[in-house]
């Protein structure tokens, strides 16, 4: 296939977004393919991230694609570059600096961004987040130099981030919020098991328990005090309570959104010509009869793939791929959403 | 010296037979009849174009930000009389339209909380202003005294009627006082701010219900004219196998149990279904009696549900989870009792016809959720033949019945609505019911120009972020189900807030005898506002159509101001070498014809 004058235009630069481009540069040789970022590094691999804060490995190590590869798949890349708007009347999108670009057909691959939860809005400013390389390089040389953290939430990054603050000697507090792996609630034996999974290492655990008051200190430090009374003072705050798809830019467009972005077996949102896939996407399942948005790096490369071979007139459907299930410290969690947490634990 | 160019213009405008000039507007006022004026008002001010009450919003909120708090209250209640409620329960369409809101301007101003601050600060010596005309000898009779009723009943009474309120329940209110629960409306504010009505001499008959202790008829009879504002009551019913179990309740009569101090049973587990306010005021107020679990079920998507992100915020922050897509198909139970609920999953449908976008059933997707209870709060329809058996239609703008003399207003007229709405209905219901009984129109609205010298604010308030609305916590909503959520803000927050109104009630606008064409003004514009145009298309009704642009200079007519798209940032009027950019305050105001 050749379309010269085809522009397909993809948000996002994750798994998904690479692997759709990959694709249709495959069946495509002749259209412009544009990925569009807001983040300013090439395709890198995220689940890295905290090697990357702890100096285990250096920046090029995160990296999956160099600049210098899109430039041979004749692939354009926009790096820090935010869409604010989509326009699907004048098939036209525009971004943060107020430039407008004209697609003929359109892949969203935003992937998630950190759910904030809703009781603790109120202290969004003292919250740290690891969901991005721009996250990390904002507060990497602080945590390095910082010697007291406190953690609440407790999802998969951030048992991840917690072993590895402790690996560097870091004085850890965390408290597990039952819904931090959200949607699904833990019951309390499932807490039980993450604790005494955690206690191995050298950290304070609180369960049961939540956030009374933040109150950021003159000299830069927090004060965290819990409804039972537990006072700490530390260097540095991070939420990690799962995540939720990234597409605020969408709504307002036209194109149905729920959680995610809303799209058929085929990938296809209602309007014709736009795709979504990866964790963005909402799918109904018939098997679970529910809808689900799926996680987890397989799941979103054949995403991008089968949006891809879609975009360019194919009618693949898409299947759930890759793990099933994530290992929480012991407890096995669904890789979708909106299942039934009992059917997890029974596996 | 910077000039005056109002003057040129008076002059035009005194050529003009629609206008209409007070002895001041010799000096720097204008009162306006002009189509042109009134499309510019809408355009320009889109939050009081919005507000079906026609709030004048820039205005109060310029009031707060020289403190003047009881200035600003009555700012707003001479637009709709319960300013103190709406500033707490208002529905905002003001707010989804506020140019600040915009994308790239932030977020919209908080002008509900704005609204409740002018009745929170006000001076306790603060003094209500009525224009009070002479009696008129008539007499009128209203039913029902929910905001409708009490908007009709109240601006009758100023225009000299004698005014009798027949209210079926124990208190005045309707929906405010058994509707909307107290922890989102205290009571002895409704009642304050009701007795200020009254107090113009409406008689309240309560415990009184029209269509069985007393006739409509009758009314009819011993009144001039009856106004029916008896809103929506009967419960829109969830029509699925199920719904006659014991504990599911109708979202209304669940909410009204709960104000007058019951418990309904609700148990540990909830569903709540529906995606309006009363579906978020039950969800919240079963946290309240006890429920561990409490969702709300929607068949659309988030975005669709009729309430703003502050009422979904507080429901997430209590615990509230909502379930979208998704439509209940059975209710199940055993002895009688609600054990679970059938949904099935839904998708999102395109039709040719509004609402365009409809959920429908996906095949085979059903699946149960173990509940305990279930409040259906589907919203409610008008019960006419309550009233009367007489009704055979409704003229839904001139609120007028099939039977003379008898006047509708309100959800009775529209269906179910908003409190805002209500109000404005009942307020252009009495008007209509004064033309039919004087025989005459007594009042028309205007709009004001005055000449104004000033941008009023700095571009550095375009930046300040929104004031977030203070809140108790949740022990203290656990604590007493009646506590208020919101606490309103300080002084200080209120003061903070209104300087990000950007005052589109100031219109600017470029003298095109007097631009040089240096195009100074459109160097320094944040946003895409000052346009070189080749013509100003008219619309039928007299009003300005959208500027058509050019980039030719040979067909250029003027270079001109795009009301729609300015933020009166003031930075064209500053770097103006020629002083020719002027600025004019626009309000709409009622005045005697």
């Amino acid at each position: 296939m050749m379309s010269f004058n085809d522009h397909y235009v993809i948000i996002g630069n994750g798994p998904a977004g690479n692997h759709a481009a990959k694709t249709l540069r495959k069946k495509d040789k002749g259209a412009r393919i544009t990925i569009i970022s807001d983040e300013m590094i090439p395709y890198y691999y995220k689940p890295k991230l905290t090697g990357f804060i702890a100096d285990e490995i250096a920046q090029k190590d995160l990296l999956v694609t160099s600049l210098e590869s899109y430039k041979e798949k004749d692939i354009r890349v926009r790096l820090g570059q935010a869409v604010e708007q989509i326009d699907p009347d004048s098939k036209s999108l525009v971004l943060k600096h107020m430039e407008t670009i004209k697609y003929s057909k359109l892949i969203i691959a935003t992937g998630s961004r950190e759910r904030l939860l809703p009781f603790m809005s109120g202290y969004a400013d003292h919250l740290k987040f690891i969901t991005s390389y721009t996250d990390v390089m904002d507060y990497k040389e602080k945590i390095q130099n910082a010697k007291e953290f406190f953690i609440f939430g407790g999802d998969l990054v951030g048992f991840k981030f917690l072993k590895m603050l402790n690996s560097m000697g870091k004085k850890v507090t965390i408290l597990i919020y039952p819904n931090a792996f959200w949607p699904y609630n833990l019951t309390e034996d499932m807490l039980d098991q993450i604790f005494t999974s955690l206690s191995q290492f050298d950290v304070s655990i609180i369960i049961k328990d939540d956030i009374s008051t933040i109150d950021k200190k003159d000299n830069g430090s927090y004060r965290i005090k819990t409804l039972k009374g537990v006072e700490k003072t530390v260097d540095m705050v991070f939420s990690f309570n799962g995540l939720v798809p990234d597409i605020d830019f969408v709504k307002g467009s036209g194109i149905d959104t729920d959680y995610g972005i809303l799209v058929n077996e085929y990938l296809k949102t209602n309007i014709d010509g736009i795709y979504a896939c990866g964790s963005c996407a909402q799918i109904y399942n018939p098997d679970m009869k529910s809808y689900s948005a799926s996680i987890g790096w397989p799941n979103a490369v054949v995403q991008g793939e089968v949006a891809a071979y879609n975009l360019l007139g194919d009618h693949k459907v898409i299947e759930s791929v890759g793990r099933k299930y994530f290992d929480l410290e012991g407890v096995k969690i669904k890789t979708t959403w909106w299942g039934d947490i009992n059917d997890a634990s029974q596996e | 010296m910077k000039r005056n160019h109002l003057y040129s213009k008076e002059e035009k405008l005194f050529q003009d037979k629609n206008k209409i000039y007070s002895a001041q507007s010799v000096k720097q006022i204008v009162y306006s009849t002009d189509a042109r004026d009134f499309g510019q008002v809408a355009t320009s001010i889109p939050c009081q174009e919005a507000c079906p009450a026609k709030t004048n919003i820039p205005g109060y909120i310029r009031c707060i930000h020289e403190k003047r708090y009881g200035r600003a209250y009555e700012l707003n209640r001479s637009a709709n009389i319960l300013p103190g409620v709406l500033g707490r329960i208002c529905s905002r369409p003001c707010e989804f339209v506020c140019r600040h809101g915009e994308p790239d301007n932030g977020l919209s101003v908080a002008i509900c909380h704005l609204k409740r601050t002018c009745a929170d600060l006000k001076p306790v010596s603060h003094r209500i202003i009525e224009g009070l005309y002479a009696p008129t000898g008539k007499k009128v009779a209203v039913i029902g005294a929910g905001p409708a009723g009490l908007a009709a009943a109240h601006d009758l009474a100023v225009l000299g009627y004698r005014v009798v309120i027949f209210e079926s329940m124990e208190n005045p209110g309707g929906m405010l006082m058994y509707g909307i629960p107290e922890f989102r409306l205290p009571r002895d504010l409704i009642l304050l701010e009701i007795n200020n009505i009254l107090r113009m001499g409406i008689q309240l008959e309560t415990n009184t219900a029209v269509g069985s202790d007393i006739s409509l008829d009758q009314l009819g009879k011993e009144y001039d004219a009856v106004v029916v504002a008896t809103g929506c009551v009967s419960p829109r019913k969830l029509d699925i196998p199920g719904q006659e179990l014991e504990n599911v309740h109708h979202g209304l009569e669940f909410m009204k149990a709960v104000n007058e101090g019951l418990t309904p049973f609700v148990g540990d587990k909830v569903v709540v279904i529906g995606a309006g306010f009363t579906a978020v005021d039950c969800a919240r107020s079963a946290v309240r009696l006890g429920a561990a679990d409490v969702s709300i079920n929607i068949r659309k998507t988030g975005e669709y549900m009729r309430i703003d992100d502050s009422e979904k915020h507080e429901a997430q922050f209590e615990g509230i989870k909502t379930y979208s897509l998704i439509q209940p198909s059975k209710i199940i139970g055993k002895n009688n009792k609600v054990t679970g609920i059938e949904f099935k999953r839904t998708g999102m449908e395109k039709i040719d016809t509004p609402p365009y976008r409809i959920s429908v059933p996906i095949e085979n997707s059903e699946f149960i959720v173990p509940t305990d209870s279930v409040i259906a709060a589907l919203g409610q329809t008008p019960d006419v033949k309550k009233v009367s058996t007489r009704f055979s239609g409704l003229d839904k703008k001139g609120h007028q019945t099939g039977i003379p003399g008898i006047f509708a207003a309100g959800d009775f007229v529209t269906g179910s609505s908003d409190v805002i709405s209500a109000i404005a209905g009942g307020r252009k219901c009495a008007r209509v019911i004064d033309a039919y009984l004087i025989g005459e129109k007594r009042k028309q609205t205007v709009v004001r120009l005055e000449n104004h010298v000033t941008t009023d604010r700095p571009r550095s308030h375009d930046f300040i972020d929104r004031v977030g609305m203070n809140t108790i916590d949740m022990k203290e909503r656990l604590f007493k189900s009646t506590n208020e959520v919101e606490t309103g803000y300080t002084d200080d927050q209120a003061h903070e807030e209104s300087k990000r109104c950007y005052l589109c009630n100031l219109k600017y606008e470029i003298d095109p005898l007097a631009c040089i064409y240096c195009s100074a003004c459109i160097d320094v514009a944040p946003k895409d506002c000052i346009k070189m145009i080749a013509d100003v298309p008219v619309n039928p009704d007299g009003t300005y159509g959208e500027y058509r642009e050019t980039d030719d200079w040979n067909a250029v007519v003027s270079i001109a101001i795009d009301h729609a798209n300015c933020i009166r940032c003031g930075q064209c009027l500053s770097v103006c070498p020629m002083d020719c950019i002027s600025v004019t305050k626009t309000e709409l105001i009622e005045i005697d014809t």
